[in-house]
């Protein structure tokens, strides 16, 4: 049998974490994946990252997923692919098959990094081909470059539907609608926001009745629900759709776990069977940890940090630290992951109706119901200010702990504070030059760059575009509102793409003046 | 004594119900009508539905509908699903050709 200091399950973002974490003390590490290619969901996550600079924020999630990748070779890590652990036994023997064997291996340490599934429902017609995950329709997308159907419903308005919902527009896909039986948009407010300014509606108290077709989806029905979830009769609405997308929550693959005779707890606010474990991941049983999904539903971001905790933990554990270094290592650790869960959308607010903002301002309710701010609600937020010539307009209205744009900005017209998730305000006496990178910094594509009045009748408002083809310069099209539908004739004034942008290209339109609070997208006629 | 272990409380009859016949576990094609009759019929833990209806026994082993089966129980007991012990884990965690898993590896015990 062979043996190593260390054995992770899974190379996602928590166990390639962990893994360079040890590997860099020296341990003897392999990490096991029954995936061909490493980085777990990362690099299925074209999107850019929130957080701050440390939490590696406006970075895209697949550029993270190499970044580690390289950082887990060079620390010398042993990353084993197509290896699916079967087994997890007594005294930490990993039973893995590799190839067309099966193979033991002992671990004087196990960290355990498996991560989550998607959870189903079900209605009539679930099992109809076109009905999928999500996930996998963002696995088809963006690692096999697939089309899972050419008209989308997506159910789901967490984060994963919406950022899903828009990255199938990205591959030319066309989204009917997200539709959701909970009241309230799950998701960042941003990210309904940049998918509802493209004209896609939100049915919140919706769910599916009925999925239509004979050998394929067809057709969806879905209607409203009350407040026991019960359908509302004579609120049918019907999409013609090919493919209906399910994001309706995921579940910790915690099986290894319990497998291996950790004590486990059913916590819905987990996201269902986890192991028992400290914050550092510890679990029931001595040398076997947790790191990431598997412990509790939460993000990418956190994972990591998480992973980097099990490492740290797994060190000491083995003796290749001390229990001062662990401590010192873990309070680090500790205040990174602290600073991500806060604001409204932190673990502890889950399910919580929030009515008020940090700053004491209300929440727009269209926002949690239609997916987008209304007008008469934006003027109240701080990042929505008006002034001569070209400035910032930062449509971020809720608690998120994110903060790149404050450093985006080198006229620092731009300010957070001390506080990351307090809602970015404009500072009074700075200068904008119009150059651009808040606006491609902003992961929620919250951030606009408008100049009101440009003396001739007109305004120019500069976007976060994301589409391609790009509209050419001088291409005539509609302004889009916030709410997607159109308000005005536009012309594309420029289209830059830079690479400091990171392939977010800033489209910039001339619009009628008194549009220029109104206009937030631009669609070629 | 909590709600699973006393046996002889009165659930009710089973009563057919629309939507009974919603496929639920897709591998072994079980119905929620069946599920929720055999909750009559004296399986009250997913460690009874899975050997009496083989509910969660598929290909997937559960990774599809064993949310979805819990919530059907507990609904027809009238607890909550956290009250539910989850189904045993066991080896082999993924679906595994018996061939494969027979074909114990010599290299790793030649290393010994």
């Amino acid at each position: 049998m062979k043996r190593y200091d260390l054995i992770i399950v899974g190379a996602g973002p928590a166990g390639l974490s962990a893994a360079i974490e040890a590997a860099k003390r020296g341990i003897k590490t392999v990490v096991f994946d029954e995936n061909s290619r490493p980085g777990g969901q990362l690099f299925k996550q074209i999107h850019k990252f929130f957080g701050s600079k440390e939490h590696r924020a406006k970075i895209r999630g697949y550029v993270i997923g190499g970044q580690l990748l390289d950082e887990a070779r060079k620390s010398g890590v042993e990353v084993i692919l197509d290896a699916t652990v079967i087994g997890l036994y007594q005294d930490r023997e990993v039973v893995v098959k590799l190839g067309e064997a099966i193979h033991h291996f002992k671990g004087n340490a196990v960290i355990v990094a498996t991560g989550a599934s998607e959870n189903m429902i079900n209605f009539p017609g679930w099992t109809l081909p076109g009905v999928i995950g999500a996930g996998a329709a963002q696995t088809m997308l963006n690692l096999h470059g697939v089309l899972p159907g050419k008209r989308v419903l997506m159910l789901g308005s967490g984060n994963v539907g919406l950022v899903v919902s828009f990255q199938l527009m990205q591959c030319g896909c066309e989204v009917a609608a997200i539709v959701d039986a909970a009241p309230r948009v799950g998701g960042y407010g941003v990210h309904a926001s940049k998918v509802a300014r493209t004209g896609v509606p939100f049915y919140l108290s919706h769910t599916i009745v009925k999925a239509e077709g004979y050998d394929h989806v067809t057709g969806v029905t879905i209607a409203e629900v009350d407040e026991h979830f019960s359908f509302i009769p004579g609120t049918e609405k019907h999409f013609d759709v090919d493919t209906i997308c399910l994001a309706v929550g995921l579940s910790p693959m915690s099986q290894l776990l319990k497998m291996a005779g950790c004590k486990m707890s059913d916590d819905p606010k987990k996201g269902g069977q986890v192991p028992i474990c400290d914050t550092y991941g510890r679990t029931s049983l001595s040398g076997i940890f947790a790191a990431g999904d598997v412990s509790a539903i939460e993000e990418a971001s956190s994972a990591m940090i998480e992973g980097r905790m099990a490492g740290v933990c797994a060190a000491e554990y083995l003796g290749y630290i001390d229990e001062e270094e662990e401590k010192k290592e873990l309070a680090e650790l500790d205040d990174a992951l602290n600073g991500l869960r806060q604001g409204m959308f932190a673990p502890g607010n889950r399910g919580k109706a929030i009515e008020k903002t940090e700053e004491g301002i209300d929440i727009s309710k269209n926002l949690l119901k239609n997916g987008f701010v209304a007008e008469d609600e934006i003027e109240r937020y701080p990042g929505v200010t008006h002034r001569e010539g070209i400035h910032p307009v930062i449509e971020c209205t809720q608690n998120i702990p994110c903060n790149p744009c404050q450093d985006a900005c080198r006229q620092g017209c731009i300010s957070i504070g001390d506080k990351i998730t307090s809602l970015p305000i404009v500072t009074k006496d700075s200068k904008c030059t119009g150059c651009g990178m808040c606006v491609a910094s902003c992961s929620g594509q919250a951030i606009f760059l408008v100049n009101e009045d440009c003396g001739d009748g007109s305004a120019t408002v500069t976007l976060p575009y994301e589409f391609l083809p790009l509209p050419e310069e001088g291409s005539k099209g509609i302004g889009l509102g916030r709410d997607g539908k159109k308000v005005c004739d536009a012309e594309v004034v420029s289209v830059r793409s830079l690479d400091v942008y990171d392939k977010t290209n800033l489209l910039t339109m001339r619009v009628p003046k008194e549009y220029a609070m109104k206009a937030r997208f631009f669609r070629k006629a | 004594m909590n709600a699973l272990s006393d046996r002889s409380r009165d659930i009710g009859p089973f009563v057919e119900k629309e939507g009974d016949d919603l496929l639920v576990c897709r591998c072994e094609e079980i119905t929620k009508g069946e599920i929720r009759k055999a909750v009559h019929d004296g399986m009250w833990t997913i460690t009874e539905i899975r050997r009496y209806l083989r509910a969660g026994m598929g290909l997937c082993q559960g990774q599809t509908c064993s949310k979805l089966v819990k919530g059907i129980v507990a609904r027809e007991l009238g607890i909550s699903p956290a009250e539910l012990e989850p189904a045993t884990s066991r080896a082999p965690m993924r679906p595994i050709e018996m061939r494969v898993f027979a074909e114990e590896s010599k290299e790793d015990h030649d290393e010994n």
